[in-house]
């Protein structure tokens, strides 16, 4: 394999799938994120920790306009992050994915890591807007979704590999991984925190959250594939002597 | 004059650095934008960086959009 092509493609698709994710979040997601900071600003005025003044609204605007634009920059850095992660697994996947072509393995890979990695511990712990999380408890939610995140992905990895092993089929392994999560799931202890916004707002959050991350999962699969398709990095360089 | 070179390969033909240096670009970046609190600067600016939590703020909103816990 070419070394230096492969983390090449690996970290483009990445970068370009983050950036996307951080565009479609300034036009999806960025109404929700601004209507719950919204609130928090009048719970501001209400506490008296902040005055509902000009310069208020001025210094506010000005730090929103900030972070919309660390929005695009963080979804970069966070699109080559998971990018990485999934340019290992199809490189060492890449042979026993289903899929004649490298798009189709691609997106096959990206399809099982979306619901493995991404949409089942988003039911677990759906995502919330601001607002809604208690600074208090951050390091435990952190701590209990990347927990989730491991137990299904580890489980989903462990159940193929076991599947393999005992030559069985492989729904056998997509029904043990069933098994597996689903209890998880219910053993895993809920969010601590309430939530105190609208159910609307957060409701809308939570599906527009959805649905820009699954446009993420599936443009890095059709870019990694394609730019694999195009450069072939697993092909061996051949010495000439 | 032979010479011999010996590159690590795991059994599939992947090169063992490359997946080292993904490996730490994913743990790095997943960090970076979903759990630091002041950490990263903390090590440039001492305490004051969990004061201003400087990248909490600028990945505040990919922070929540992408499902990550914040408040």
């Amino acid at each position: 394999m070419k070394t230096f092509l492969f983390i090449l493609i690996v970290i483009a698709s990445g970068a370009a799938a983050g950036l996307i994710h951080g565009g479609l979040n300034l036009i999806f997601v960025e109404p929700s994120l601004d209507q719950a900071i919204g609130i928090e600003n009048q719970h501001m005025f209400a506490s008296g920790e902040e005055k509902d003044t000009p310069e208020f609204w001025i210094k506010y605007d000005g730090y929103r306009t900030w972070q919309k634009s660390g929005q695009v920059l963080a979804g970069g850095i966070l699109g080559v992050s998971i990018g990485a992660l999934f340019g290992i697994v199809f490189a060492l996947s890449r042979n026993s994915l289903p899929g004649k072509t490298d798009i189709k393995k691609a997106l096959v890979l990206a399809g099982i890591m979306w619901l493995t990695i991404y949409f089942i511990p988003f039911l677990k712990y759906p995502a919330n807007p601001p607002t809604v999380g208690d600074p208090e408890t951050i390091v435990l939610r952190g701590i209990l979704y990347l927990v989730f995140i491991a137990i299904s992905g580890f489980g989903a990895f462990g159940f193929y590999k076991l599947s393999q092993k005992l030559k069985t089929k492989k729904l056998v392994a997509i029904v043990g991984y069933a098994a597996f999560i689903g209890i998880a799931f219910v053993v895993m202890p809920e969010n601590p925190d309430k939530i105190t916004a609208p159910m609307d707002l957060v409701n809308n959050f939570r599906i527009m959250s959805a649905f820009t991350v699954s446009l993420y999962w599936l443009s890095l699969g059709v870019i990694l594939g394609s730019l694999w398709h195009h450069y072939k990095p697993h092909k061996e360089i051949i010495p000439f002597n | 004059m032979s010479q011999s070179r010996q590159i690590n390969v795991s059994k599939n033909g992947v090169p063992v650095t490359a997946i080292v240096a993904l490996a730490i670009v994913f743990v790095a970046g997943l960090f970076v934008v979903g759990f630091d609190q002041g950490h990263i600067f903390s090590l440039v600016y001492g305490e004051e960086a969990f004061q201003d939590l400087y990248i909490h703020e600028l990945t505040h909103d990919m922070r929540h959009a992408a499902g990550f816990p914040c408040h």
